[in-house]
């Protein structure tokens, strides 16, 4: 070796060294960052929203229909084959169905093969269909109603890889990367077929990148196509391969991969894709649709089978064509495969919900135990009391009937518009909401911030804290319907008067609140006193401060509906309020529960004076102001209820309840205009229609034990003597009824009818 | 379908059937449910090895299929005496009452619970007067 060839070998190893000194921190460097991003890289998961998940039991209300409609939510497919989960087949007023298996926070459903047979709109059997086994309860997968999202995301549904369909990955591998499972990161043939390529035309035009290096370059690389990126790219590619398996690999990739785009939310991962292009979980994915979702990788906009169904067809035969070359499926198999129809579902399940005005209810409630950015980004799971099949009932009734009432009453076309909340009597879960009669419209939620005055609606709260008072006021009790005048101190003096501008002279306490008159009202209100009524009402659950002036006895208080709802439950659930819920649980990503929103009630008020207004409230059902309902009614399905309408008629109100459901409706104008509707004409029809329509059962009353009968004659409201042939029996609280005994001295014209004559013959009974 | 218009006078309309007050429950007990019983007990299951949240779930489920089930808010009343909420217990317990009518044996089991919770909460007058009614059932049985 020549001095001069030293020289040149000492000077070359200096400049190793000198490369070394900088390469290697640069790697080192590198290593550090592709370590801590891929093992911390933690994906920002929206929460999660889902309805209740639907039970079935033997003798539940039911109908075929119903059942068919939450199945085909879920995602369900109509196969007669139910060789799988998640496929259901009609018959003959039957049903048949695969269950998903879903992990609830308290136990784990499995998947099950259930048939069930309906009869008289109820479900007569309920059973195993493969082994003829008869089951208890079944509880369905929850619908997912919705994702709360930041404003501008990424959103995926997270899966491990064993969760994923193997021919999915080998269908990934084969069309993407055919030597994942052998190369290092990089593939040096590929990169020197792409380098080739890139040289003829002088810049970087091909890829020739792993699976590996398409996961670096989502996760840490802009997409800039340069050199020194693609440089970047492979040593981090060979990095993340000798630190992880191969399989960790490749599950990041089935996360990460992007696959679509809706408005400001991108679609990322497959598992989030099938869902939105399918309507399905990946697991129930069949070749064809693997097919194209693999294809989609390419190019998900280009590619996108809803607005480009040609090539998403081409595509996805020549997927079919590579797994055929490469022997992973049959000739057979890819001829079936590509005569399939694409099998899109024609809308991408939204990703803001389709029922905007219960996810804000149910946002208000979450924004006091949770951080905004953890509601986006920590994947929760929240489980809700949202019922889909009551909220699409109530979407109905109230989009046809305020149309329906829009021509009747000659109203501007668009310009009435009403509220609606359904909630369960006895444990305050709500079930459905509706912010206006745009459910789809996520604007001003009626239901929440339309604060209208309540006009009759507040009656109950002054009858109920007379009937507290047992010695002083029972249903029998006369009060006194003749006008008056109450001098205000500091104010004009106040002289209420009754919608029909009546006088209907001595009434019993029970047919002046059936038929909502004023002035015995307003009497009765100032003798037992405006603040003790306005206790009642917070006792009822009004937490809104209500200043004790006398016109807040005929409803001259401002609430929203979901407010009144609250009052109503109280009354519905016998006195004992529980406060309105719309939140069941929290779990965490995992499935762990974070926190459970219990059942909690609290008995506000003794039983007998609630079942005595309740048997009033009844009686403005069957023979008071909102009597026209109950054409609106299946047979035998008793209600109670109260009518409220304010000041030229502008506010239209009905709240009531049957056995387990409760709603109040309010409709009116957003501009406050009269509409020409009373609460029985407007919010009443509305009320009808939903409770006609989602299997309510009726209210049957149990008689506390400090309740007791009697039968009285209403036109003295003293106990009925021997001669009071047709007198009304009453409850009454112990001790309470009357003592001294009608004398019924007009003989001919017996009480019953008198009680009628006064009700309806001598005045119009129109509600206020 | 449009409804002919109810809110005039309804002096022109025959006279409904059913005017008087409508009365009242006959006291039918409802028939046994299968999945409530199944769920009852899953719940008693759930309370023996100390899952008192998960025997509190499954009776909540139950009292979704039967709201009005006397038995139900009972047990769910004892569970939560058992985890030291005692307001929550008196308060389940009255519920139960208000809807168990003269199942006398589901009385008792209420105002015993309504007893311990008063009692553990310090109202011992309160306490005295459950055990009182608690005796007063008793002797009926």
């Amino acid at each position: 070796m020549t001095r001069r060839k030293k020289t040149l070998l000492r000077l070359a190893a200096k400049m190793a060294l000198a490369m070394a000194i900088i390469t290697v921190p640069y790697v080192l460097y590198l290593d550090f960052t592709v370590r801590t991003h891929f093992e911390g890289k933690r994906w920002e998961l929206p929460a999660r929203v889902y309805a209740r998940p639907l039970e079935l039991f033997q003798g539940m209300r039911l109908t075929p229909a119903a059942l068919d409609a939450e199945l085909s939510d879920l995602g369900y497919r109509r196969n007669a084959r139910l060789d799988a989960a998640g496929q259901y087949s009609p018959g003959d007023n039957e049903l048949r169905f695969v269950t998903r298996a879903f992990r609830f926070w308290d136990s784990a459903e499995p998947s099950r093969k259930v048939r069930v047979a309906f009869e008289g709109g109820a479900v007569h059997e309920l059973q195993d269909f493969e082994s003829g086994k008869t089951l208890d309860l079944v509880r369905l997968d929850p619908v997912l109603i919705g994702s709360i999202y930041p404003a501008h995301h990424e959103d995926r549904v997270l899966v491990q890889i064993g969760e994923v369909p193997p021919l999915l990955i080998k269908t990934l591998i084969a069309v993407e990367d055919r030597h994942y499972y052998r190369h290092y990161g990089v593939n040096p043939v590929s990169i020197a077929r792409a380098m080739l390529a890139n040289l003829r035309s002088g810049r970087a035009v091909q890829g020739g990148s792993t699976l590996t290096q398409q996961l670096v370059k989502n996760f840490y690389l802009t997409s800039e196509r340069t050199w020194w990126r693609k440089l970047n790219e492979a040593i981090m590619a060979l990095l993340l391969e000798a630190h992880y398996s191969k399989d960790e690999i490749l599950e990041a990739y089935l996360n990460e991969v992007f696959l679509g785009q809706e408005g400001s939310r991108a679609i990322h991962g497959f598992s989030l894709a099938s869902r939105f292009y399918f309507g399905q979980p990946l697991n129930e994915l069949k070749l064809p649709q693997f097919a194209l979702l693999v294809g989609m990788v390419r190019g998900p906009s280009y590619y996108d089978p809803r607005r480009h169904a040609e090539r998403a067809l081409a595509l996805r035969s020549l997927v079919l064509d590579v797994l055929l070359d490469q022997q992973l499926i049959t000739a057979e198999e890819a001829r079936t495969a590509k005569a399939a129809p694409l099998g899109v579902i024609p809308r991408a399940p939204s990703g803001t919900s389709p029922y905007p005005a219960f996810m804000d209810l149910l946002r208000r409630q979450l924004k006091r135990d949770y951080k905004e950015e953890d509601l986006t980004s920590e994947g929760l799971q929240i489980f809700t009391t949202f019922d889909p099949r009551i909220q699409k009932n109530t979407e109905q009734a109230l989009d046809a009937r305020i149309a329906q009432l829009e021509k009747q009453y000659k109203i501007p076309a668009g310009r009435l518009e009403g509220a609606v909340v359904v909630a369960r009597n006895d444990n305050g879960e709500v079930l459905a909401v509706a912010g206006g009669r745009e459910a789809r419209y996520s604007g001003f939620n009626r239901a929440l911030d339309a604060q209208r005055p309540i006009g009759s609606l507040v009656k109950p709260a002054v009858y109920l804290t007379a009937l507290s008072l047992p010695k002083r006021y029972t249903l029998a009790t006369l009060l006194d319907d003749s006008p008056v005048t109450f001098n205000n101190p500091g104010g004009k003096p106040w002289a209420p008067q009754n919608y029909d501008l009546q006088n209907h002279g001595m009434v019993p306490l029970l047919g002046a609140l059936a038929h909502s008159y004023n002035v015995s009202t307003a009497r009765l209100g100032m003798e037992i006193g405006v603040p003790g009524v306005v206790r009642t009402m917070k006792r009822l659950g009004v937490m809104r401060d209500i200043a004790p002036f006398p016109s807040v006895l005929l409803g001259a208080v401002e609430l929203t509906p979901i407010e009144v709802t609250q009052m109503y439950q109280t009354i519905a659930s016998g006195g004992f309020r529980a406060p309105l819920r719309s939140i069941r649980e929290v779990l965490t990503v995992k499935g762990e529960p974070l926190q459970r929103y219990p059942l909690s009630v609290e008995q506000v008020y003794e039983p007998a004076p609630v079942f005595l207004l309740t048997t009033a409230l009844q009686q403005v059902v069957s023979a008071g102001t909102a009597r026209s309902v109950i054409q609106q009614l299946p047979d035998g399905l008793t209600v109670a209820g109260k009518t409220g309408t304010t000041d030229d008629l502008r506010d239209s109100w009905f709240a009531g309840f049957s056995g387990q459901h409760l709603a109040v409706v309010w409709v009116g104008r957003d501009d406050n205009r009269p509409t020409g509707l009373s609460g029985a004409s407007g919010a009443l029809r509305v009320w009808g229609d939903i409770m006609g329509t989602i299997g309510a059962d009726p209210l049957r009353l149990t008689p506390p034990a400090s309740v007791e009968l009697a039968r009285v004659d209403l036109q003295t409201g003293l106990r009925a003597g021997p001669g009071c042939a047709d007198a009304v029996e009453l409850p009454f609280i112990e001790g309470s009824a009357p003592g001294e005994i009608s004398p019924c001295a007009d003989g001919g014209e017996n009480s019953i009818e008198r009680f009628f004559k006064r009700f309806f013959q001598a005045q119009p009974a129109r509600s206020r | 379908m449009a409804l002919p218009e109810t809110t005039g006078e309804l002096r022109a309309e025959p006279l409904p059937e059913n005017t008087a007050p409508q009365m009242i429950a006959e006291d039918v007990p409802p028939a046994p449910n299968s999945a409530v019983v199944a769920l009852l007990d899953n719940a008693d299951q759930q309370s023996r090895i100390g899952r008192l949240d998960a025997a509190a779930a499954a009776l909540e489920r139950a009292l979704r299929l039967e709201p009005r089930n006397a038995e139900v808010w009972s047990r769910l009343a004892e569970i939560r005496l058992q985890q030291g909420q005692l307001d929550q217990a008196a308060n389940l317990a009255a519920k139960s009452n208000n809807l168990a009518g003269n199942n006398v044996s589901v009385l008792a089991r209420n105002w015993k619970t309504i007893a311990q919770a008063r009692s553990r909460k310090g109202d011992l007058k309160g306490a005295r007067e459950a055990q009182d009614k608690l005796r007063e059932l008793e002797g009926k049985r």
